[in-house]
């Protein structure tokens, strides 16, 4: 059985993706199932899919523990523990990842074994959110990487899956993934089918038990007042919006009354301090602010920054 | 009609800190989010708020919630009936319990326009039946948001969505909520909008300091069920007002007074083409008959207030 995971940003298609590819593999003959993950779906937030696709009756169900191949869509996810890129990837499991460094770059980073193949499809693109049509490339480049389905099955895939939106997104989508399909032709078939998992192997999953309890102490109460601040949905963020202080004009009540999450606060000098732990990088305050003192800068680039202090001539080998 | 002092002159007033906790699982973006966050800086700490099915259920999931107070979800239908429990709660606590007064809570219903314009009608004429002393708060994105935009009664005339895919969208029109509510005679009715705070803030002000069923619907500006990019927000809200779609008024003592009248409407369609829901109207033609008639039902409007002086 194939079990294959897409990573990837609310906004990107990942639900496409698995689409597109289950209905690849069932064009081909074989039993499948694909489906996302339900959770937050929100715009930028980390999403799962999986597809599963195997020549006899799936019994398996529920979230993929041990992949065969990985496809990462969107390179920034890789270093968010909530997106669980690499749960359960072992020496033989591929790894896919759309990003603009190469592959023996990741290997060195993620200090991993297995085989890691690099995607570099529009790479340019600043706000990660809106990767054009980046779920056909990555169906494209998976349907080749299994090695079993005939172009035809994914060309049909995507007619079958994208037919209602149009003749024109048909077209760029079958583009795309027939691109990503051919830059695959030297890795055909490199992810494979894994066995049975054997009983004996069988892991537990690792959640904690809940006791049976009164009333007064399992009922979900919450008596902390404004706690939501513990959850971090600035890893959200593609884009950031930095501040040049030179230009801002101190009218802090209008970027911090039309942040819609509250996240700009007013400091004693009258200068509004983005908390970039919560923004979640909708750009409104870019858009906004009179004297365009906010810039949005990817967020990848932002962190090569902020880990590559400027004053530090140089980055040592 | 009786005008009350205003702490909110002008955009300077407003807060620069803010209550309502950051890491909530809303979309970035969200217009909902952007009115509830300006509406909870001036109503304050001391409010329950008691939220229907929607989007903004997802607010208060345990163990977390960016409210500093209590938190009562209840069934699509019956927000304003939990309100009312709690307020018969509260008023017994204080007649037989001694609550001081200054303890004392505002009671917030918060649904979607979902639960406001249509399942939830019932409970809410109820309510202001029986002259509940709360505030309703209704943030409206024009359809059934969290599950993927579903039409709703609040869904406007041509707009696309889920459920109303066809190459003119959706064929009914948005219902008159406030009307509808005003026609009650409650204590309050007012429309608001995130992207103009400060008109938001007087109005809610307002509100607060009054007593009886007083009813907000706030319009929400969606990313994500509209279909436009998230920085555009405050943009289209802006336009919502300035073309004349989204009237600001206020109902009060039997009489309706609009807050900002657009002197020099901007043409609807700088409002609907900044939108994927009604990118229909313009490719791959211009959809003349329906543009003019979104433009002649707004023109309409704006006529018939200034016949009523409003």
């Amino acid at each position: 059985m194939y079990r294959i995971r897409f990573h990837g940003r609310g906004g990107q298609g990942m639900k496409t993706a698995s689409r597109i590819l289950g209905s690849a593999f069932f064009e081909a003959g074989y039993e499948v199932q694909d489906a996302p993950r339900y959770g937050a779906e929100r715009r930028g937030a980390p999403i799962f899919a999986y597809v599963r696709a195997a020549r006899e009756p799936i019994n398996e169900r529920g979230i993929i523990q041990r992949p065969d191949l990985v496809i990462v869509a969107d390179d920034t996810l890789v270093a968010v523990p909530a997106a669980g890129v690499l749960a359960g990837v072992s020496a033989r499991s591929v790894l896919l990842i759309n990003s603009r460094d190469a592959a023996e770059v990741w290997r060195h980073r993620l200090n991993i074994d297995g085989p890691i193949v690099t995607l570099p499809v529009n790479t340019g693109v600043e706000d990660r959110a809106e990767l054009p049509w980046i779920g056909a490339s990555c169906a494209g480049a998976a349907a080749r990487l299994v090695g079993v389905l005939p172009r035809q099955a994914l060309v049909h895939a995507i007619e079958t899956e994208l037919g209602g939106l149009g003749d024109d997104v048909v077209g760029h989508n079958l583009e795309n993934a027939l691109a990503a399909w051919e830059l695959m032709a030297p890795q055909y078939g490199l992810a494979s089918e894994g066995g049975e998992p054997r009983a004996q192997e069988y892991q537990r999953p690792d959640w904690a038990d809940l006791a049976f309890e009164t009333a007064r102490i399992s009922a979900p109460t919450i008596y902390a007042a404004a706690n939501s601040v513990e959850v971090r949905t600035g890893l959200w963020r593609t884009l950031r919006p930095v501040i040049d202080y030179s230009r801002c004009n101190r009218c802090w009540w209008v970027c911090s009354t039309f942040c819609p999450d509250g996240a700009i606060s007013v400091d004693k000098d009258g200068q509004p301090r983005i908390d970039y732990d919560h923004c979640k990088g909708c750009m409104v305050c870019v858009a906004q602010c009179p004297p365009h003192a906010i810039a949005a800068v990817p967020e990848h680039q932002a962190q090569a920054e902020e880990a590559q202090p400027a004053d530090i001539p140089g980055d040592p080998p | 009609m009786t005008q009350t002092a205003t702490t909110f002159r002008r955009m300077k007033d407003l807060p620069s800190t803010h209550l309502l906790g950051t890491g909530t699982p809303m979309c970035a973006g969200c217009g909902g989010l952007e009115a509830l966050h300006q509406i909870y800086d001036v109503l304050g700490e001391k409010t329950v708020f008691v939220n229907a099915a929607g989007c903004m259920t997802l607010l208060s999931v345990y163990p977390f919630t960016p409210f500093r107070g209590s938190w009562l979800y209840t069934a699509m239908a019956s927000a304003p009936a939990g309100a009312q429990g709690i307020r018969d709660a509260l008023d017994i606590l204080r007649e037989k319990k001694g609550l001081p007064p200054e303890e004392d809570l505002e009671v917030v219903v918060l649904t979607g326009d979902g639960a406001a314009y249509g399942m939830g009608l019932s409970a809410t004429s109820g309510a202001m039946e029986r002259d509940l002393d709360f505030i309703y708060i209704c943030y409206d994105n024009e359809g059934y948001g969290n599950t993927g935009q579903q039409y709703s009664g609040a869904t406007p005339h041509a707009a696309r969505t889920a459920t109303s895919k066809g190459a003119h969208g959706f064929a009914g029109y948005k219902k008159d909520l406030f009307s509808i509510w005003a026609a009650h005679r409650p204590t309050y009715v007012a429309t608001v909008i995130g992207a103009e705070p400060l008109d938001l803030a007087r109005k809610i002000e307002t509100a607060r300091d009054l007593e009886g069923p007083r009813l907000i619907i706030a319009l929400a500006p969606c990313p994500t069920g509209w279909d436009y990019d998230p920085r555009e927000s405050v943009a289209i809200g802006k336009l919502a007002v300035r073309t004349g779609v989204w009237p600001l008024k206020e109902y009060r003592d039997g009489r309706i007074q609009h807050t900002r009248v657009p002197r020099e409407r901007v043409p609807v369609e700088e409002y609907l083409k900044k939108q994927g829901r009604f990118a229909h109207l313009f490719e791959p033609e211009r959809d003349e008959t329906l543009l003019q008639e979104l433009q002649a039902k707004v023109d309409a409007y704006w006529d018939s207030v200034e016949v009523q002086g409003g």
